[in-house]
């Protein structure tokens, strides 16, 4: 259930060359990132700049996620559960006031229809008649309770879009784009380069407000990635100085946001990830997004 | 005459029970200082005897500290964040069913006491009362329609990893019930002030002296 914080500094592969860097990234971003893990208040601008080039390319994703709206469905057992106890709980419970009330009024009533009424005595007991009594509240108040309408618990009677950030309410939804690597078309949590001069944080947060037609506001949790995921480029795209890409997660939760219904995203539960990433990179990205 | 030499004797019989009392009483201080009582009754002839004290036990109990009257509370020291650790940090838990706020509290005291984040303080806060007034479209009078009752409880705890503190919040939205709301605030000492009551008597005193 932990999400794997302390993994997530893998071992690059420091190559020490001396030739003018192509991409012209400044690959500190395992030092800053290791620093940021130890102090969390500093954010890390300092870079030292190094003469010497990392080959991975560094990326910095956001994995956001949109957290239930309403409890989860019960399951069968969890409702005859809830039942017994809900019936056991009636069985020993005593009568409140608003019951003792009304029981009285009722056996008044059978008292005053009864022929030896006595009628100064009863009122001598009670002293007058109350001008609203228990079964009218009550009658009120049921009127009352038919006149609201409780909304729909689930919304997806209609078949709301996999767009939609309104899908399965009950349970936390993480936000999936489409974009293009390596000249294909996947589906993975958004991403972007890392640029010279910020942490990555500051990456994650410029990929969420680069999202086309969408604006998401979202707290981000914490300063440390939770998450990395690695890989070599295939053997034709491999140069000298980059080997491989490593994409680093942060978590962020939504606060606010719309989107327009357009294709490009996608909310989609946990167990349905299977369906849309690739296997790798579904093994990483498992491991910190919790299924609660 | 016979009363008289009865009245010496006991005199003389007295004085030399003094003289003996005195001289063996700083002995007895010393030695036995629970056995004062004792210094003017018959046991002390027995105190050649090899079972003498046999029965004595508290000399080997740990001395224990004499009893104080009841010390005021005072309040727990607030701890400090550093960069490892966040300080005391206060999760407040509010909403308007009783049974889903303390069941949610409760939740995340059991989860901290998992995790092992150490927990300060539970406690909860006076209910709110809050009256729901309606006015009615006919009539200017407004009545009452119903009263809502707010019930807050607190879970204190220091040192929170900074590390676990990601994981722990996520956690503990993920799992917040619906009608409950979840704030987290560092502890300060209003706060803990805001918990007594005021005592108009005594303020009013004070304001006499000063």
């Amino acid at each position: 259930m932990a999400a794997p914080c302390s993994r997530m500094a893998s071992r690059p592969l420091w190559q020490f060359i001396t030739n003018v860097r192509r991409t012209g990234l400044k690959h500190t971003g395992v030092r800053q990132f290791s620093l940021s893990y130890a102090c969390r208040a500093a954010t890390q601008t300092s870079s030292k700049t190094e003469s010497v080039a990392s080959p991975w390319k560094l990326y910095g994703a956001v994995c956001l996620q949109r957290l239930p709206v309403i409890s989860q469905e019960r399951n069968p057992i969890e409702d005859q559960f809830a039942e017994l106890m809900h019936q056991m709980e009636l069985e020993r419970s005593l009568l409140s006031e608003h019951e003792q009330r009304l029981l009285e009024d009722a056996e008044r009533m059978t008292r005053k229809q009864a022929d030896n009424y006595d009628s100064d005595e009863e009122e001598a007991d009670y002293g007058g008649q109350e001008t609203i009594t228990a079964q009218d509240q009550d009658d009120t108040w049921e009127q009352n309770l038919k006149h609201f309408q409780p909304a729909l618990r689930d919304r997806d009677v209609g078949g709301t879009p996999l767009g939609s950030v309104e899908r399965c309410l009950g349970d936390s939804l993480v936000l999936l784009v489409q974009q293009t690597v390596a000249k294909e078309n996947i589906w993975l949590l958004p991403q972007a380069p890392w640029e010279a001069g910020e942490t990555l944080r500051q990456t994650a947060e410029r990929v969420l407000s680069s999202l086309p037609e969408a604006d998401f506001k979202a707290t981000f949790l914490g300063n440390t990635p939770c998450g990395v995921y690695r890989y070599k480029f295939p053997k034709d795209v491999r140069t000298e100085s980059c080997v491989g890409a490593k994409v680093f997660f942060f978590k962020a939760l939504l606060s606010a946001g719309s989107a327009s219904q357009k294709e490009p995203f996608l909310w989609v539960k946990k167990t349905d990830l299977q369906g849309y990433l690739k296997p790798s990179y579904l093994e990483k990205v498992d491991r910190f997004i919790l299924n609660l | 005459m016979n009363p008289v030499i009865l009245n010496l004797q006991l005199a003389l019989h007295s004085r030399t029970l003094d003289r003996a009392a005195l001289l063996l009483r700083a002995s007895v201080s010393v030695k036995h200082p629970i056995q004062g009582s004792l210094a003017f009754s018959n046991e002390r002839q027995y105190r050649t005897m090899p079972t003498h004290g046999i029965g004595k036990y508290k000399h080997l109990l740990p001395k224990e500290a004499p009893k104080k009257k009841k010390e005021r509370q005072q309040m727990k020291q607030i701890k400090t964040a550093t960069d490892a650790e966040y300080g005391t940090l206060n999760v407040k838990v509010s909403g308007y069913d009783m049974i889903i706020v303390e069941h949610y509290s409760q939740y995340i005291h059991n989860l901290c006491n998992r995790l092992g984040v150490k927990v300060a303080e539970s406690y909860a806060l006076p209910t709110k009362s809050t009256e729901v007034m309606v006015m009615p479209e006919q009539g200017t009078k407004m009545y009452v329609d119903a009263i809502l009752k707010t019930h807050e409880r607190i879970v204190q705890f220091s040192q929170l990893n900074v590390t676990l503190c990601p994981i722990f919040m996520e956690v503990m939205l993920k799992n917040q019930p619906e009608g409950v709301q979840l704030s987290v605030k560092p502890h300060t000492e209003a706060d803990y002030q805001a918990r007594f009551k005021a005592r108009p008597e005594l303020e009013g005193l004070m304001a006499q002296i000063t």
